[in-house]
């Protein structure tokens, strides 16, 4: 595979991510009786994935989100990533505390900290190996 | 050995190319932000890139950025 076509997948990678996530919700919102819903779902990721495409064009640092040769900007991306797992985290963990303490199980917040929990001892020790 | 990256002289080696931030950034392939940031010393380069940015201006990456010991 020549570099062109490398790099044109990953910029297209994100893209057609939010396309995909799009016809999964409007399948899922079909199937469920609610397709108005699904027809927005899908329209709302579309533009979202149409507008990071044609901003890229204006702005490096959208530019360097899709297409991942800007290792600051990646750099940034991973922060910032982490950043967004970490308040996920404390929504679960706050979620479940309530949960927990209107007497229920804590459903379904204690089996997202636990995944959480599993995929971070998980990348800990694949990294760990790998670097 | 803790060393710590004080500065560098990426702008000056830029300038007297007579190279603009947006021709080194196309040929370091980054963006223009990224040269910029590390000219003013907010961001500090990977190893490839300081070793890229050095043999672009054919220097060493030691006469490009300044190390001291912490």
């Amino acid at each position: 595979m020549s570099k062109n076509v490398k790099r044109a997948l990953v910029f297209w990678s994100g893209p057609a991510f939010c396309l995909v996530m799009g016809v999964v919700y409007l399948v899922a919102a079909r199937a469920s009786g609610q397709p108005e819903l699904g027809l927005v779902l899908l329209i709302i990721m579309v533009v979202f994935g149409g507008v990071m495409v044609i901003v890229s064009r204006y702005s490096e640092t959208v530019r360097g989100l899709l297409d991942r040769r800007d290792e600051r900007i990646t750099r940034i991306d991973l922060r910032a990533t982490a950043a967004a797992g970490l308040a996920l985290v404390l929504a679960i963990g706050a979620g479940a505390v309530y949960e927990l303490s209107q007497g229920r199980d804590g459903t379904p917040y204690t089996w997202l900290a636990l995944l959480s929990a599993v995929v971070y001892v998980g990348a800990v020790v694949v990294l760990r190996i790998k670097r | 050995m803790e060393l710590e990256v004080t500065g560098n002289n990426v702008r000056d080696l830029r300038t007297a190319q007579g190279l603009s931030q947006a021709q080194l950034a196309a040929a370091m392939d980054v963006s223009r932000q990224t040269i910029n940031s590390i000219e003013v010393g907010r961001y500090t380069p990977s190893l490839a890139l300081a070793v890229a940015l050095a043999r672009h201006f054919g220097s060493t990456v030691e006469e490009v950025f300044h190390v001291e010991e912490r």
